[in-house]
């Protein structure tokens, strides 16, 4: 009745998973065990003196005032008084302690997750939206911090509560105990099925939030196309329907909380009436006294509010293994691309081998890349060239093992690249993205990306060596300048150029250049192709090349088509090949080319 | 002015807070929640009144008149009567507070969507995402307490006025500790203020930089960068810890506080009352009775004291939400807008002594910039990287106001046009593609409101084959249904920048400007696009920026971009031949090119 539309059906968290994601949010809080300790013992001191402070009062009135003894009352005054300062100096100490643990525990959470979402390979990224990998580290945390922050506080007390206030009734009388928690039943079936028709409903709003984030952070990203568009109100539109859409989630939650916490204050109420009326029986056949009748009321009243509150609890709890799944999901995907037991690190220098290799996109009909292989020796530069959707791209990214291989192998030095430190392939193998992605901070910040404990010298004379060390320095601010947003201070040009410094600040022995130029205006792009040309001395050079200079200046030409390399050679051998694919291309170029101009040809 | 000044205008309570927001929604929903207040004194009362009923139970039946029965079962309705209103009540408070939460954040999404790019080339994605999450969420748990806690004051009122009848002196100490509580929550809401604020704001902190991680993921890959963002993380994540435990040292400074006070009522009542007991000038009953109604101060005391902490993260967050909010958009429309002419020969741009920088002291990217497009006419834009030329279609498309001078479509001035009727005059492909989660056809019709993405399918088509897209289009695996991945990363690099080509090509925009919209499209097929647009450019006016000899050459007129100005403008040859500048920024590919030339012969 309850059941959330759009969970399927291995989305759901049946109970034993349940106790499951808990116990094993519950070993990540390990670490947490002796602040947690120590809290709980506050909490217990802070309860016990709340459950102690009433019986001053009791003994107050029946020991002083109505047996007129002034030192009683005096003495009731006197303790409770002292209760009340010690419970005050147990809750403060508690508060801080609380936080110590439950923030301790949602940074482990933090940390780890995000650690393990970075250690993801590209295709965990194509698959999953950005948007909801930041609701995942941001909103689902967050949405713990109420349970880590008040969950054991009221876990302990409505515990220590309930223990006393049951002890006390069964002592009192055990009889009416009994009738009075005839009730129980109806409190354990609510709350069986609240727990079944609340996990489906806060899975769903889990799945909502980051849904609905990632509306947003979609039209953020695309902001500027979306106003150049003039679709902004289309675009309103739109994020209102996934809005809703959360809301009504929530809304499905509220419903399906709501009957449970009706029923479970209803059931306090008519254990009150049970033990009225069981009373009223017992007190006629004078098996209990009035006075016990009252206390067993007055003790049932203190009985159901820590199970209320405990019921709270249980929602919040509800909702917090919800998001704990949802980040155990994440947790349990394994990277594709992993450092095994045994990987050893990259030589220095060595011919990169491609051998057969074959690769898919997941969920894409045709291989990006089939029978592949080639020998790149060390030093050597190779252009690869061709059509759109050739695989060009996907061959650089296999090399530098953004991606594994379906079938055959990439290796360096004599190994494969499955079986190298990742740390070393990364300081080997450099890939200059096609777009010159940057981060909030300054320029030199960007710069350090991948080598941070570069000296700002370092950074000069990397900006030296490939000849941009002016772009920068002129910069009212220089290399201190904030890029801002995505780097919306520099022009795409200079944001290409910082990319470039950065591989220059590595000093890998394989570069990997996927069109990196292509945004640069020709007189910056000879600045840069003569630096770079410095810099690439003795390196492994892998560039997806559109402009005919870059493939002049390479040792061998690639032809890609269709995912196969079908040409293999220098430029005159390619050229010199009869109804070649390369031939072909060239003359392309050649006739985009404008005519010669005169003054220079001169 | 004092000294302390600055300090206190920087440290801000509850009072000082914009709440006007939070406010007119709250006016919106008004009928549910005076219903859900309604509904919570009407469950409090309920709450009083089973003890009542209990005790009169037990006084009146017990002693064996036969009643039990009769009285049991009016306990028991009671307790379906409080029992429905803990369902109703929360049930109101939370659909209105999850309202509120709902329908700011549609108005701050809304506001954003609007405001210009500049505000954009500074705002943090992670950091307004933070905004439209985090902190709703702490507005939406103060609004979800706001009924129970206007309840909770009535009874509070209740109580002390039934107090006060009962017994005029013994009331004043069982309330004495009120003013107390009052100034406690008060200097409570000064001083945890800077610490939540701060608490929000590493939150959002980290929001942005698991944002900007995963943004660039490709870039973190290719220079093995996880170590460095890993280290900007838990640097966030620290500091989160940090500031959040300095508000929880301030918590367990005040709250336990405002716990102990009306504790301190209760024990005051009972000596002093005790006392009068025994001189006589009160019964044991009445005490027990007054006891009774002071008891009940102590819940809604204490949920008073969480409301006031719950208000100060609403306060602190709303701060943040209104910061947002109150930037006002740079680029609306003004208020007699002109209509764009209607006819065959439109399109003509004229750029009048423009000056523009992007501020904060940044030098005039433009300056006495000129540039007068005939319609129908194509011209190149040609400079170095930063001269400015994709600053220049950014003026166009009145992202950014001129500064000095004025912009002209059809002799309209941009700021005397509707801004949706400049951005569907003008289209553009950007220099780096941006694709939508949704469908190749509903990303091509993206700019084009008036096609439907499955209806209209065969202009679509078109477009796309004029955009040299459709071969590969409709070898995915769902054609034009394939749902693109985020940001369409799914598709290469060309392939992304033929569809946004697409894009502009159905929308049919009277001025096109391509900004280095084919430098991802190899050189055989841009041939192909090439003769493709110079279709669509036939007739229109066209801005090509580009860095290819090929490109510029597809353009009726060159113009030179070089400080800030135009250094020269002709056809390319006529540039080749008068112009040094000109020679210099081309020059690079010369050398190369008579390499390749040498290598033909
Ligand atoms: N992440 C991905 N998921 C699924 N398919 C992909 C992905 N990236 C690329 N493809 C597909 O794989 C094929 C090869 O793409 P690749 O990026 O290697 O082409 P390319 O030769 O670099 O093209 P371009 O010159 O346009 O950059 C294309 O058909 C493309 O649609
Ligand atoms: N949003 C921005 N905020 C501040 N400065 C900017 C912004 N965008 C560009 N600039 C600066 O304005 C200048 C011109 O940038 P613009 O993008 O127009 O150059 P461009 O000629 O298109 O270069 P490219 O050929 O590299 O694309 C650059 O110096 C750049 O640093
Ligand atoms: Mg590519």
């Amino acid at each position: 009745m309850w059941g959330g539309a759009g969970v399927d059906a291995n989305d759901r968290l049946d109970r034993a998973e349940a106790a499951k994601v808990l116990a094993r949010a519950a070993r990540l809080a390990r670490g947490q065990r002796r602040t947690a300790g120590a809290a709980v013992g506050f909490v217990a001191m802070a309860t016990a003196t709340a459950l102690v402070g009433p019986l001053f009062v009791r003994h107050g009135i029946d020991q002083g005032i109505r047996l007129n003894n002034r030192s009683a009352l005096i003495t009731a005054v006197g303790g409770y008084l002292f209760v009340a300062a010690l419970g005050y100096l147990g809750s403060r100490r508690q508060y801080v302690l609380v936080n110590r643990a439950g923030e301790g525990f949602l940074r482990e959470l933090r940390l780890r997750l995000f650690a393990h979402i970075q250690r993801q390979s590209l295709g965990f990224f194509d698959r999953n939206k950005a948007g909801v990998l930041v609701a995942r580290m941001t909103a689902d945390i967050e949405s713990m911090s109420e349970l880590v922050q008040w969950g054991l506080l009221q876990f302990v007390s409505a515990g220590i509560l309930i223990t006393a206030a049951l002890a006390v009734l069964m002592v009192l009388s055990w009889q009416l105990t009994l009738v009075a928690l005839a009730v129980l039943p109806i409190v354990v079936i609510a709350s069986i099925r609240f727990q079944r028709s609340s996990n489906d409903a806060y899975l769903e709003v889990r799945e909502r939030v980051g849904n609905n984030l990632s509306t947003i952070q979609e039209h953020l990203a695309g902001i500027r196309v979306i106003q150049a568009s003039a679709r902004t109100d289309e675009q309103r539109r739109r994020f209102k329907a996934s809005n809703r859409a959360l809301f009504d989630a929530h809304m499905t939650t509220v419903r399906v909380s709501t009957w449970y916490f009706g029923v479970v204050e209803l059931a306090g109420v008519l254990a009150t009436a049970l033990a009225v009326l069981a009373g009223g029986w017992l007190v006629d056949r004078g098996s209990v006294s009035v006075g016990t009748v009252v206390a067993v009321v007055l003790l049932l009243a203190s009985l159901f509010e820590p199970v209320q509150q405990l019921s709270q609890l249980y929602n919040t709890l509800q909702s917090a293994t919800a998001s704990l799944r949802k980040m155990f999901d994440i947790l349990d995907t394994a990277p594709e691309i992993d450092e095994h037991h045994g990987s050893v690190d990259l030589p220095s220098t060595g011919a990169l081998v491609v051998d057969n290799v074959q690769f898919s996109y997941p969920g894409s009909v045709q291989p990006a890349l089939s029978d592949a292989s080639l020998v790149i020796a060390a030093g050597e530069r190779i252009a690869l060239v061709g059509p759109t959707g050739a695989g060009k791209s996907t061959l650089a990214k296999l090399v530098a093992r953004l991606y594994d291989p379906d079938e055959g192998s990439i290796s360096m030095g004599g190994i494969d690249l499955r079986n190298a430190t990742l740390a070393s392939l990364r300081q080997r193998i450099v890939v200059v993205p096609q777009e010159g992605f940057l981060f909030n901070g300054t320029i030199a910040d960007n710069l350090r990306l991948a080598s941070p404990q570069s000296s700002d010298d370092d950074l000069l004379s990397a900006l030296d060596r490939i000849g941009v060390r002016r772009h920068f320095t002129d910069l009212p601010d220089g290399l201190a300048t904030e890029v801002r947003e995505r780097g919306s201070r520099l022009s795409a040009g200079e944001r290409q150029l910082v990319s470039l410094a950065r591989a220059a600040l590595v000093d890998p022995a394989i570069l990997v250049l996927d069109e990196a130029t292509s945004n640069l205006d020709p007189g910056t792009e000879a600045e840069v192709e003569a630096a770079l040309e410095r810099l690439m001395a003795g390196r492994t050079v892998v560039v997806v090349a559109h402009r005919l200079s870059t493939v002049r200046r390479a040792d061998r030409i690639v032809v890609c088509d269709g995912g196969r390399l079908v040409e293999v050679g220098t430029h005159d051998e390619l050229s010199a090949l009869p109804g070649g694919r390369y031939a072909a291309l060239a003359a392309a170029w050649e006739s985009s080319r404008p005519t010669a101009p005169p003054l220079l040809g001169g | 002015m004092s000294d302390a000044a600055p300090e206190r205008g920087s440290v801000r309570s509850l009072r000082d807070t914009d709440w006007s927001h939070l406010v007119s929604l709250l006016r919106d929903r008004r009928r549910g929640l005076s219903i859900g207040v309604a509904l919570g004194l009407a469950w409090t009362l309920g709450k009083i009144a089973v003890p009542l009923l209990t005790q009169s139970a037990i006084d009146h039946s017990i002693n064996g008149d036969g009643s039990v029965l009769a009285w049991s079962a009016a306990i028991a309705a009671a307790g379906v009567v409080t029992g429905s209103f803990t369902a109703a009540r929360r049930h109101i408070a939370f659909r209105e507070s999850r309202m509120v939460e709902t329908l700011m954040r549609e108005r701050i999404h809304d506001h954003v969507l609007g405001l210009h790019p500049a505000y954009h080339d500074h705002a943090q994605t992670g950091q307004l995402m933070s905004r439209m999450s985090a902190d709703l969420n702490q507005v939406q748990m103060f609004v979800v307490m706001i009924p129970l806690t206007l309840s909770h004051v009535a009874l509070i009122l209740g109580v002390a006025v039934t107090l006060v009848v009962l017994d005029p002196w013994l009331a004043i100490v069982a309330l004495a500790p009120l003013p107390f509580v009052n100034v406690t929550a008060k200097r409570f809401s000064n001083a945890i203020h800077p610490a939540v604020l701060a608490v929000q704001s590493e939150q959002a902190q980290l929001s942005a930089v698991v944002e900007e991680s995963i943004a660039g993921v490709r870039v973190v890959k290719g220079f093995g960068a996880e170590r460095v963002r890993m280290e900007a993380l838990s640097t966030e994540a620290d500091d989160i810890q940090k500031v959040s435990l300095r508000a929880a040292v301030i918590r367990a400074r005040f709250l336990p506080l405002m716990e102990l006070l009306p504790a301190l009522g209760l024990i005051g009542v009972l000596g002093i009352g005790g006392l009068r007991v025994l001189d006589g000038a009160m019964t044991v009953g009445e005490l027990v009775a007054f006891n009774f109604f002071v008891t009940l101060l102590v819940w809604p005391l204490r949920s008073i004291g969480m409301t006031v902490a719950f208000a100060q993260r609403a306060a602190a967050a709303l701060e943040r939400v209104h910061e947002v909010l109150s930037v006002d958009p740079a680029i609306v429309d003004p208020q007699h807008p002109q209509r764009l002419p209607a006819g065959a020969s439109v399109g003509a741009v004229a750029f009048r002594s423009v000056r523009f920088g992007y501020g904060d002291g940044d030098a005039a990217v433009l300056d006495g910039f000129d540039l007068n497009i005939a319609a129908g006419e194509s011209v190149a834009l040609v400079g170095a990287t930063g001269s400015g030329k994709s600053t220049i279609a950014r003026l166009l498309l009145r992202f950014y106001d001129p500064e000095a001078g004025a912009i002209e479509i059809d002799g309209i001035d941009l700021r005397d046009l509707r801004v949706d009727d400049v951005r569907r005059a003008v289209g553009i492909v950007f220099e780096e593609t941006l694709l939508f989660n949704d469908s190749v056809a509903a990303n091509i019709a993206f700019a084009s409101p008036s096609v439907d993405p499955d209806a209209d399918r065969d202009a679509i088509v078109v477009a796309a084959s004029l955009a040299g897209a459709d071969d590969f289009i409709r070898s995915l695996p769902a054609g034009y249904d394939t749902v693109l991945g985020e940001r369409g990363y799914s598709l290469s690099g060309g392939q992304r920048q033929r569809i946004a080509i697409a894009r502009a090509v159905l929308a049919d925009p009277r001025v096109l400007i391509l900004d280095d919209a084919t430098s991802a499209v190899d050189p055989s097929k841009e041939h192909e696009i090439r003769s493709a647009l110079s279709t669509v450019m036939d007739g229109r006016t066209t801005i090509v920026i580009a860095h290819r000899p090929g490109t510029i050459a597809m353009a009726d007129r060159v113009a030179l971009i070089d400080g800030g100005q135009v250094a020269d403008a002709g056809t390319h040859d006529e540039l080749l031949a008068r112009s040094a500048r000109y020679r210099e920024v081309l020059a690079a590919l010369v050398p190369s090119n008579d390499v390749v030339v040498g290598g033909d012969r």
